[in-house]
């Protein structure tokens, strides 16, 4: 059977996805990054074995996320995407009249503009992770609750209280406020909801021309409460995909597979076996020159497989010769 | 008297000619990195824009070097710039450099404006003299922007990438280190003579994207975190109008045709824009107006709380002429991971956009 990998490498979670040859999902996994992206990548890899059937033959890997290029020397990727075209390829597989895509994840929210299919705009929190997933798991578990019950709660609202989103620090301080006045919990949980998508709307989707239909993918359309939130906001219905927090991976895989179909040259993936091996990763100062560049490298058995973060190639360079 | 200047791209290099021509004793402070970025920002106000933070960066560096006088542009009714230069030379003196600060204005379309300095600077050295060294600074600065734009065509179609900016970076020295016309017209033919013959994916059709945004952060490498060299690596042609001789040529002389292409750039605008809102934010959005049928997008670059921009940035994606747009705030806290996401994504729109409406172009 054809199968084409997808492994999306966030910040806070590592998803893993299998299509077959016509795009029908296999299986997924959707584990936590825990700061260790190589190790999770080489469980993920592990796990996925187990769960994709016996006859399969893994035609072509991609990888996204924040750790695409270190995850894709891992695998041996034949093709590494930035998530911002990865989640638009996936909603527009799904749902293919879809106009605005809104995304949030761990630490990064973004909005993707689409017309008739084709990716116009798109945004990227800048300067702020207020109203991303990290900081609700926080706001949970201040308040000595799993994530789903702070969504489940969050729905049973009844009165409005007016939470501060600007800035997660404020926020914090305004929900603690809230709460020595005397605000059902509910009632703070939904208000911090809401806050959140206010915020959102106002970064990533400032000047944005949001139209329906609009699907949310990414983690945090888990949360029921932020799904209703953004629903009661921009005042039309939430699309929410039903893999939607693999979304990133999904679009991986299918651009994988076009370009495996293109190129036709045989798929570079080092096989499970790299979940078995022991990954070095190092880094130092440059001091060739005054900008001291900190390069970071990922080296197997003393030889060095790959560097980033110079501003110039030569330590890239290096390696290639 | 020993004279420091601030860095804005290979500015120092056609400076360098004119105060050696002049007989001036100066020093040039490292090029903008790592520590020149650290000493500006913690010596300034934090709402200040990353060309204050970098040049005063530059000054301190010039300074420790043992310069007693500064050059930084300045000027009146472009925007907080014209403050620059004081409140750089405010803080050098709270630091104990005992410096002067002197201005060129930029605001005004005049050459008098940095002959004069000049003149005063080099010890009222006779106007033959000054005018036969500031022209050897404009050819070198016309021989560094010519090799530029050659290697601009060059890095997105160049087979093994980085060729064409390690020729870049040993022309620019070249350059340097030229100190006659012939020499300087022999180096310029030669390094893009070099440049033409590296090989290169002749079938290969880049996406062509436009940069525009405020002057500084354009020219300076170090605070766009190379964006041309980026896109180039990404396979993208880059154009842009704003180079140091362009300007010079329509700021600072008279121009005796009376042909301004900032003029031809702010009719553009008019129906968006009708005046002047400091900074470059009239370019800006003249810019994409004027482009948007020949380029596939635009990447504007702005400094962090730079006023003029910000106004622009909201006006280019309003315009009827539809082309994608990508703003990046350039600023000491842009970290390049992210905006490496973003314009690999905004390469793919241009690129879906491309296949799709191509048809409809030809």
């Amino acid at each position: 059977m054809e199968v084409y990998l997808g492994i999306d490498v966030g910040s806070v979670t590592t998803k893993l996805v299998a299509l077959d040859g016509s795009n029908e999902l296999v299986t997924y996994l959707y584990l936590l990054t825990q700061g260790k992206p190589i190790k999770m990548v080489q469980q993920g890899l592990k796990q996925i074995k187990q769960q994709l059937p016996k006859d399969a033959d893994i035609c072509g890997v991609a990888t996204t996320g924040s750790a695409r290029y270190l995850a894709g020397v891992i695998v041996g990727a034949d093709l590494v995407k930035n998530e911002i075209t990865s989640h638009a390829v996936a909603a527009l597989q799904y749902i293919p009249e879809v106009q605005t895509i809104i995304e949030i994840g761990g630490q990064d929210s973004k909005i993707i503009i689409v017309r008739e299919g084709i990716v116009i705009d798109f945004g990227m929190n800048t300067v702020c992770a207020a109203g991303t997933g990290s900081f609700l798991d926080h706001q949970a578990l201040r308040l000595d609750m799993s994530i789903e019950e702070f969504a489940q709660r969050a729905l049973g609202s009844r009165a409005t209280v007016r939470i501060a989103g600007r800035c997660t620090v404020f926020a914090e301080s305004d929900m603690i406020h809230k709460q020595q006045m005397g605000h059902r919990i509910e009632d703070i949980l939904y208000g911090l909801c809401q806050a959140l998508v206010r915020n959102y709307l106002n970064n990533v989707g400032l000047g944005k021309d949001i139209q329906p239909p609009v699907v949310f993918q990414g983690g945090v359309a888990f949360n029921q409460g932020i799904v209703k939130a953004l629903q009661e906001e921009l005042n039309t219905e939430i699309i929410v995909p039903s893999h939607h927090e693999v979304m990133g991976a999904i679009g991986a895989a299918l651009l994988v597979h076009e370009e495996m179909v293109r190129n036709n040259n045989g798929s570079k993936f080092k096989g499970f076996g790299v979940s078995e091996v022991k990954y070095h990763t190092s880094s130092f100062e440059c001091k060739t020159c005054p900008n001291l560049c900190e390069i970071a490298q990922l080296s197997l058995n003393g030889q060095v497989l790959a560097r980033w973060g110079g501003r110039c190639d030569l330590w890239e360079r290096s390696l290639s010769s | 008297m020993r004279l420091g200047i601030p860095h804005m791209g290979n500015l120092y290099i056609p400076f360098k000619a004119l105060f050696q021509r002049l007989g001036i004793d100066y020093i040039i402070p490292p090029v903008n990195n790592q520590r020149t970025l650290s000493l500006g920002v913690r010596y300034s106000p934090e709402g200040l824009c990353i060309p204050f933070k970098l040049t005063l960066g530059n000054m301190i560096e010039a300074a420790e070097l043992g310069a007693d006088t500064l050059l930084m542009a300045g000027g009146t009714g472009i925007c907080r710039l014209g403050y620059y230069a004081n409140t750089q030379e405010q803080i050098l003196h709270d630091l104990g450099y005992e410096v002067e600060v002197v201005q060129v204005g930029v605001s005004e379309r005049k050459l008098f404006g940095l002959l004069e300095v000049i003149k005063r600077l080099s010890n009222n050295a006779p106007w033959p003299k000054i005018i036969s060294a500031f022209r050897f600074g404009l050819a070198k600065l016309n021989a560094l922007d010519k090799i530029e734009r050659v290697v601009q065509r060059v890095r997105p179609v160049e087979r093994i990438k980085g060729t064409a900016n390690r020729l870049f970076a040993k022309a620019i020295n070249a350059i340097d280190r030229a100190d006659d016309y012939d020499t300087l017209k022999k180096v310029q033919i030669d390094y893009i003579d070099q440049l033409n013959q590296i090989d290169k994916d002749t079938q290969y059709k880049p996406l062509v994207v436009g940069i525009t945004g405020e002057f500084y952060v354009v020219l300076e490498p170090f605070s766009n975190l190379d964006v041309e060299s980026e896109l180039g690596k990404l396979g993208v042609e880059v154009r842009r109008s704003t180079f140091v001789s362009e300007w010079a040529k329509f700021s600072w002389f008279l121009n005796p045709l009376g042909i301004n292409e900032k003029d031809r750039i702010h009719k553009a605008a008019l129906p968006y824009l009708k005046r002047d809102i400091g900074g470059d934010g009239w370019e800006s959005v003249g810019e994409k107006v004027l482009h948007a049928k020949e380029y596939d997008g635009i990447i504007h670059l702005a400094p962090f709380t730079c006023m003029p921009e910000i106004v622009a940035q909201n006006i280019m994606p309003t315009t009827k002429e539809k082309i994608p747009v990508l703003t990046i705030l350039c600023d000491e806290q842009i970290a390049k991971p992210g905006m490496l996401t973003r314009l690999e994504a905004f390469v793919d729109l241009l690129e879906r956009r491309r296949r799709t409406y191509n048809n409809d172009r030809q």
